[in-house]
């Protein structure tokens, strides 16, 4: 199993909802989050006053997924979240050691 | 001694009626053991029955007393079994508590107890016994929560548990030493009680104030938990406890709902029967102490009916309307409370309440810190008087004393008859809506019924409501709350809101935002998806009846039709993507237009639930504001007008204007055709075929805002700088300013203006303004010399002097492709845009568009130039920019 984190546009997330959607991925976790990469935040000129803005608002996707699902899940993540500038996001993908439904103490990839 | 031993009473109590065993009632009771070996079977089957007589008649306040009545019987048989029978000199008794204490034990309440020894050594000899009484009634399924004191412990003040005092107020006696809980009850508890009132109120108070903030201060909540929510059975308890402890007397503890206020009681009695059915009932339903109400459970009552109780079936919506309804009620006597226990005994509040007292007029006085009509008759000869009392409330924030509430309520009709016999409601609720506790004035308006009997089109959405996953109140409370988010943005400190709040100081017509606010969810009622043409269309309607001016209906429109549109636009669409910022600067069409939208966006966000309007959703809202900002100001001057023949504007003139109008508006800037309708185009349009007779037509029209002056004149240098001088000399404060001019070198300014104090503030008479019309012309054509002119009305224009602001002047040769931009923030003054504009005529530069504004004490004006090569250099706008801050502190004598 594998935790696909995502770090995508705020507007883009409909988007990636569906994408995911078509490929039977249901689950998932949604935070909102601010942060910067390469994009490094901008100067804003309001009425003549510059200020800075180094943290941008993104949205976070945490899903988990069964190993052969991985490939599948990043391309749908990155297809529906692409619109090719800089500020598009990254994906992330860790290892998950054990996976427990609460509700009936489900394990592994079935607690999926 | 068998004959009073409970057993016979009580299983007559678990089996008249009961199933297959009403032998057991005529056994006799020293055999009751052989046929009821446990306390669980009594419970039980006790259980069973009133379960199935509670769904038979549906009365909750039967029910609790019964199931009272029952446990009563259980713990006082098990008390005595292991005490002993006797009800004097045994140095120990057994006291019901709490809602048990007042006979209202729901079905799967705790069991409170309190047992009270004379002395620690009796409570040491008696702790086995205890412990056999508490397990045996734990296995009979009792719940029990059980305290054990001496009548000294009672009786002693524990400022951390001011809980178990307040369960002593509805102490009750079961079994035991009947002279210890008359000691108890009768002497030492309202000594306790007399001495420790002010405490214990505090600490009741904070506990409910805290509880209520928890709750968002609302009763309006989607899934509310009738125990705890604002309205529910804690506050009705809430007041009882605090009568009870403000009416305390020296030999006796009044009881529950002996002492509650008179003109409260019979709505509160009826709430609270409605109240104790639907909490039988979730407990009887979950099997245990439940108290929510949530979507499942109202759809389980609306389709299937909650046995006698709520028989009537109805939509899940038009149940919980019952239930808001009642709440109220509550809610309003639990708030009464707490006002007047909460001022009575707090010096700092009475402090306050005194001063609030001054606040009287003749009308309306303040006591206690309620608001109370003079004369109680007034609103007989005098409908319009309430409008008044809520505008009081709206000012100063203080709520109706229930006595005017129902006078209020009792003169709806009368009040309704008034405003819809052609009078205009508008120009009163407008000052209501400008107030800063607008928020309490029409949350009042509400709970009377005042706002609907004026605005009939808001009480689809009374109580109303709408279910999805993010919502958390009734249409009609996350209607009036946006208001109150709305408000309450202009004392907002922290980082993330202050430019929100500075926004907010910036609407020239805030009440405009809160009448689109109050009907931007009424299409709900009709519709969910798509209820916003339903809302456009009440709205329009009821903005005619009640004579709001046209300028104001179309603003109002404008951010109904589109309140959803700015949010959507930030979750959906690129906001750093041009072509988003552009489409969005489109529909938005002049700043005026996207603050409002803003503060709206904002509102209505913030008031879906309490973390909707998180830092991030802050964030993303102000950058989508400034960069559309930022595209709305920085690129006027860029985008001119080609009209195509099939230009909308010119579809909507009439036939033989139309080759006049599209010569007229060839080369004006975008902007204008974004900010004008085409009513007033076509006005400006005939205004401007006089310019063939004349050196200038000028309209003057009174707005809400100020007056609008109206110039339209062909280009000449000074003309921008003459037209402010002629402005100065009549004592006008220019709050904002557009300047426009087309191909042909026509100009067209528009000024909102307000008179300034130095006129006494006075309104423009027809005199005033045929003489302002006049003098612009006469300076316009050069028959009139400015300076002179200047003084004979006594100002000059060149003397110098320090201002507490210093001024501020930069500029941006960036943004615009043709101008350069000088944008000038300074001490606002007469004749200070005199000066600005000669400035830069001096310098042979030509001003293609201003905008202006005015914050408090402060102008803010972007000026976009010109020079005859087009944008200046750096260099010669470095040398401007000192002029500019040299006219700037240039001061009128």
């Amino acid at each position: 199993m594998k935790r696909i984190e995502a770090i995508i546009q705020p507007f883009k997330l409909d988007d990636v909802r569906e994408g995911l959607k078509e490929i039977g991925v249901d689950g998932m976790t949604i935070y909102d989050v601010r942060g910067h990469g390469r994009q490094k935040g901008h100067k804003e000129v309001y009425r003549g006053q510059e200020y800075e803005v180094d943290l941008l608002p993104k949205v976070k996707l945490e899903i988990v997924v069964s190993d052969d699902r991985v490939d599948a899940t990043v391309k749908a993540i990155s297809e529906s979240a692409r619109t090719g500038k800089i500020g598009d996001g990254k994906v992330f993908i860790f290892a998950v050691e054990a996976a427990i439904r609460i509700r009936n103490s489900d394990t592994g990839e079935g607690a999926l | 001694m068998t004959a009073t031993r409970p057993w016979g009473r009580l299983v007559t109590i678990l089996l008249s009626g009961g199933e297959g065993s009403a032998d057991l009632s005529i056994v006799p009771a020293e055999r009751f053991p052989e046929y009821m070996p446990d306390l669980s079977n009594l419970h039980v089957q006790g259980l069973t029955r009133q379960n199935s007589t509670f769904f038979e008649t549906g009365d909750g306040l039967a029910a609790v007393a019964s199931r009272s009545e029952l446990v009563d019987g259980l713990v006082s048989e098990s008390f005595r079994k292991r005490f002993g029978e006797a009800t004097e000199n045994l140095g120990v008794c057994l006291l019901a508590v709490g809602g048990y204490g007042r006979s209202q034990l729901f079905p799967q309440s705790d069991v409170d107890l309190l047992f009270l020894f004379a002395d620690e050594a009796a409570a040491k000899a008696g702790r086995e016994a205890l412990a056999a009484v508490v397990t045996e009634l734990w296995d009979a399924k009792l719940r029990v929560s059980q305290s054990v004191r001496t009548p000294a412990e009672c009786s002693r003040f524990a400022p951390d548990n001011s809980e178990l005092h307040i369960s002593l107020l509805d102490a009750r006696y079961l079994a035991g030493d009947r002279n210890l809980y008359l000691d108890l009850t009768g002497r030492l508890l309202p000594k306790f009680f007399l001495r420790e009132q002010k405490s214990l109120i505090r600490a009741l108070i904070d506990t409910a104030q805290d509880r209520h903030h928890e709750y968002g201060q609302t009763i309006y909540h989607l899934e509310p938990n009738i125990k705890e929510s604002p309205g529910g059975l804690r506050d009705f308890q809430l007041a009882c406890w605090l009568t009870q402890l403000g009416s305390m007397e020296p030999d006796r503890v009044p009881l529950s709902e002996e002492s509650l206020p008179g003109d409260f009681s019979a709505q509160a009695m009826e709430a609270k029967e409605f109240l104790f059915a639907l909490r039988c009932y979730l407990h009887y339903l979950s099997g245990r102490d439940d108290n929510r109400v949530d979507f499942d459970l109202q759809d389980a009552i609306a389709e299937k009916g909650a046995g006698k109780a709520f028989a009537d079936r109805a939509q899940a919506s038009d149940w919980m309307r019952q239930y808001y309804r009642h709440v109220r009620g509550i809610n309003r006597l639990a708030l009464r409370s707490i006002e007047e226990h909460g001022t009575a005994r707090n010096s700092l509040m009475e402090m306050l309440r005194s001063g609030r007292s001054k606040l009287s007029n003749s009308d309306f006085s303040v006591a206690n810190g309620r608001v109370f009509f003079r004369y109680s008759q007034a609103l007989e000869v005098r409908p319009e008087l309430v409008l008044e009392l809520f505008r009081f409330v709206a000012r100063h924030g203080i709520p109706l004393a229930a006595r005017t509430e129902r006078i209020v309520e009792q003169h709806l009709d009368s009040v309704r008859r008034y405003f819809w016999s052609g009078v205009k409601l508008w120009p009163a609720l407008a000052e209501i809506l400008r107030q800063p506790d607008a928020y309490e004035a029409l949350t009042a308006m509400r709970e009377t019924g005042a706002l609907y009997a004026l605005l009939p089109e808001l009480e689809a959405i009374d109580c109303l409501v709408i279910r999805d996953f993010y919502n958390r109140y009734t249409v009609d409370e996350h209607t009036v709350l946006a208001i109150r988010m709305l408000k309450r943005l202009s004392g907002a400190k922290d980082k993330a809101t202050v430019h929100l709040a500075e926004l907010s100081t910036e609407v020239p017509r805030a009440e405009l935002l809160c009448l689109a606010l109050l009907f931007h969810d009424v299409g709900k009622a009709v519709l969910l998806e798509g209820h916003t043409p339903i809302s456009l269309e009440k709205a329009a309607s009821a903005m005619q009846r009640i004579g709001v001016d046209p300028e104001g209906q179309e603003l109002v429109s404008f951010l109904i039709e589109h309140h959803l549109t700015m949010a959507n636009f930030i979750t959906k669409r690129d906001i750093g993507d041009p072509e988003t910022i552009e489409e969005f600067a489109n529909i938005v069409g002049a700043v005026e237009n996207l603050r409002a939208l803003t503060l709206i966006t904002y509102a209505d966000t913030a008031a879906i639930n309490r973390g909707a309007m998180t830092a991030w959703r802050r964030q993303l809202l102000w950058q989508f504001y400034i960069a559309t900002h930022n595209r709305l100001t920085g690129h006027v001057e860029d985008r001119r007008i080609h009209v195509d023949a099939e230009a909308p504007v010119l579809a909507k003139a009439p036939e033989e204007a139309r080759a006049g109008l599209k010569d007229f508006l060839e080369g004006f800037p975008q902007r204008y055709l974004r900010t004008h309708s085409v009513d007033q185009i076509l006005a400006q349009y005939e205004l401007a075929k006089e310019l063939d007779k004349k050196a200038a037509s000028v309209t003057i029209q009174k707005k809400d805002s100020g007056y609008e002056i109206m110039l339209l004149t062909w280009d000449r240098p000074f003309l921008f700088a003459t037209v402010c001088a002629v402005m100065a000399a009549f004592g006008l404060n220019i709050e904002r300013a557009e300047a426009f001019s087309n191909e042909h070198g026509m100009v067209l300014d528009a000024f909102i203006v307000t008179v300034s104090e130095r006129r006494g503030g006075a309104e423009l008479d027809e005199g005033d303004r045929k003489q302002i019309v006049r003098t612009l012309r006469r300076a316009i054509s050069g028959k009139e010399d400015i300076q002179e002119l200047l003084a004979r009305r006594g100002l000059s224009i060149g003397s110098k002097g320090r201002l507490p602001i210093e001024p501020e002047v930069t500029y941006d040769n960036a943004t615009s492709s043709r101008a350069t931009i000088f944008h000038v923030s300074a001490q606002d003054r007469t004749g200070l845009l005199y000066d600005l504009s000669s400035t830069f005529s001096k310098n042979d530069c030509d001003i293609e568009v201003l905008l202006i504004e005015t914050q408090g004490r402060r102008a803010i004006d972007a000026f976009y130039v010109v020079g005859p090569q087009g944008k200046l250099s750096d260099a010669a706008s470095e040398g401007l920019i000192e002029e500019l801050r040299g006219a700037c502190k240039y001061k009128a004598a």
